[in-house]
């Protein structure tokens, strides 16, 4: 039995406890410690860390796009809980009390109000003469009256304007939204999409992550570096976990810059 | 050359998971999920095992993540703790604790530098754990790299080294202590 009273044993039993070497009631003896114990945590993410070069010995293995999938389904399946507030000091172990969650995917929301006039599917099924102006100042007539806070709006097109497949609309403070509106030919296995903004003046583009072809994103907006009228958006074809170097390498698939509604 | 990964803000994105922003979830998985899944299947020794463990662990990131506490340490070593212990629990129940075999045992210790100056692009200080595992002796070594990366417990190290127990026990804390004094 561990004597956590002891201090060079409490040390070591934490060393342990991350190491994963406790047996089964010097395990339970430890976590329960832990959860008031500031003493004992401290030790134990200080072992974390110390340990943490460890997993380089164990060599990656592929995750599959159905992994994520599951994954996402069981967070956006927990009970939405109340307030955050009281987010305790102690190791994990209790019911957690959450912020709202964001609308996640916007199939689950009301689709924003540009896409549900279908706007953008009949443009695309044109011959896409529209120029973005001309777009931009038909969807500000039929939209609905804006709430409060700017808005911005991008048309990712591909470089040759001749293809629409993504728009971007940012509700600055709020949200910003990716969300297709073509269909587009799915990507090779070994292959990524990478959505990509570089604010006006910046001085390189910032990664928003990796896409799938025909899927909304939703993103808070802290996750922008900035936000403002000719923003730059971009999705690059990168390697399957995407650009190694942070910045595109690929190229281009859609390309577009925000307005400000 | 500095890269997206070694850039990447850990502490930011469990600060931003803690306020239920789905999006940093994602992005900690695609920062860290393939190396994560690496160090459970390596413990449950099975893809799909180690599949459901990535799953529970991110379940677990996601609730948890308002009990981290920056000051004391990374978010990256709180999350690789969460996925080994999530790993060796299912290890443990499910009582597949397969042997690794010893020649496996013998040589897999003195890996760590050829990993370590293998060109990847985790920004994983490994330098200071390698130079303080270097010098401990090599059983010794082999017993704490085997509890941290296999998983093995007390009783199959001393099997597989063919030591007492008692002997990897006090091994094992004793290799603690002068790892942690080496790298402080």
């Amino acid at each position: 039995m561990i004597d956590l009273d002891d201090a060079a044993e409490r040390d070591a039993a934490a060393g342990e406890y991350v190491l994963g070497t406790l047996d089964a009631d010097d395990r339970l003896t430890f976590e329960q410690a832990l959860k008031a114990d500031t003493d004992l945590q401290a030790r134990v993410y200080a072992w974390q860390d110390q340990l943490l070069g460890l997993s380089a010995l164990a060599p990656p293995a592929p995750t599959t796009a159905g992994l994520w999938r599951r994954i996402q389904a069981s967070v956006a399946a927990l009970p939405p809980a109340a307030a955050a507030a009281t987010a305790s000091a102690s190791a994990p172990a209790m019911p957690q009390a959450r912020p709202r969650v964001p609308a996640q995917p916007a199939r689950e929301a009301a689709p924003p109000w540009w896409q549900r006039l279908g706007l953008w599917q009949g443009l695309s099924g044109l011959a896409v003469a529209a120029s973005l102006a001309l777009s931009v100042l038909l969807v500000q007539r039929l939209q609905a009256p804006a709430p409060a806070g700017e808005r911005y709006l991008a048309v990712l097109q591909s470089p040759d304007q001749q293809k629409t497949g993504w728009v971007v609309e940012i509700e600055a403070g709020r949200q910003v939204r990716l969300v297709p509106v073509s269909e587009m030919a799915a990507v090779a296995e070994d292959r990524s999409l990478q959505f990509w903004t570089k604010p006006q003046g910046a001085a390189g583009p910032t990664s928003l992550g990796l896409v799938r072809a025909g899927q909304t994103v939703v993103l808070p907006v802290s996750a922008l570096p900035g936000v403002g009228a000719q923003q730059l958006f971009e999705i690059t074809l990168e390697p399957r976990e995407g650009s190694p170097i942070g910045k595109p390498t690929g190229p281009i698939l859609f390309v577009g810059r925000t307005v400000r509604l | 050359m500095q890269t997206l990964t070694s850039d990447f803000d850990y502490e930011a994105a469990l600060a931003a998971c803690a306020r239920g922003e789905h999006f940093a979830l994602r992005m900690l998985y695609e920062r860290e999920g393939r190396w994560l899944l690496g160090v459970a299947k390596r413990i449950v020794r099975d893809h799909e095992l180690a599949q459901d463990v990535l799953h529970d662990a991110f379940l677990q990131v996601w609730k948890h993540a308002t009990t981290f506490q920056p000051s004391l340490g990374s978010a990256r070593g709180w999350i690789y703790t969460i996925v080994r212990h999530q790993a060796l629990s299912v290890l443990r129940k499910s009582g597949r604790e397969e042997r690794v075999d010893s020649e496996e045992l013998t040589t897999l210790s003195d890996r760590l530098q050829a990993t370590e100056n293998r060109d990847d692009d985790r920004g994983l200080d490994t330098q200071a754990l390698e130079r303080c595992l270097g010098r401990l002796e090599a059983s010794r070594r082999a017993c704490v790299v085997h509890a941290f990366v296999d998983g093995l417990t007390h009783e199959q190290i001393a099997e597989q080294l063919e030591t007492p127990l008692g002997t990897v026990k006090s091994w094992i804390k004793r290799s603690l202590t002068s790892l942690k004094e080496c790298m402080a």
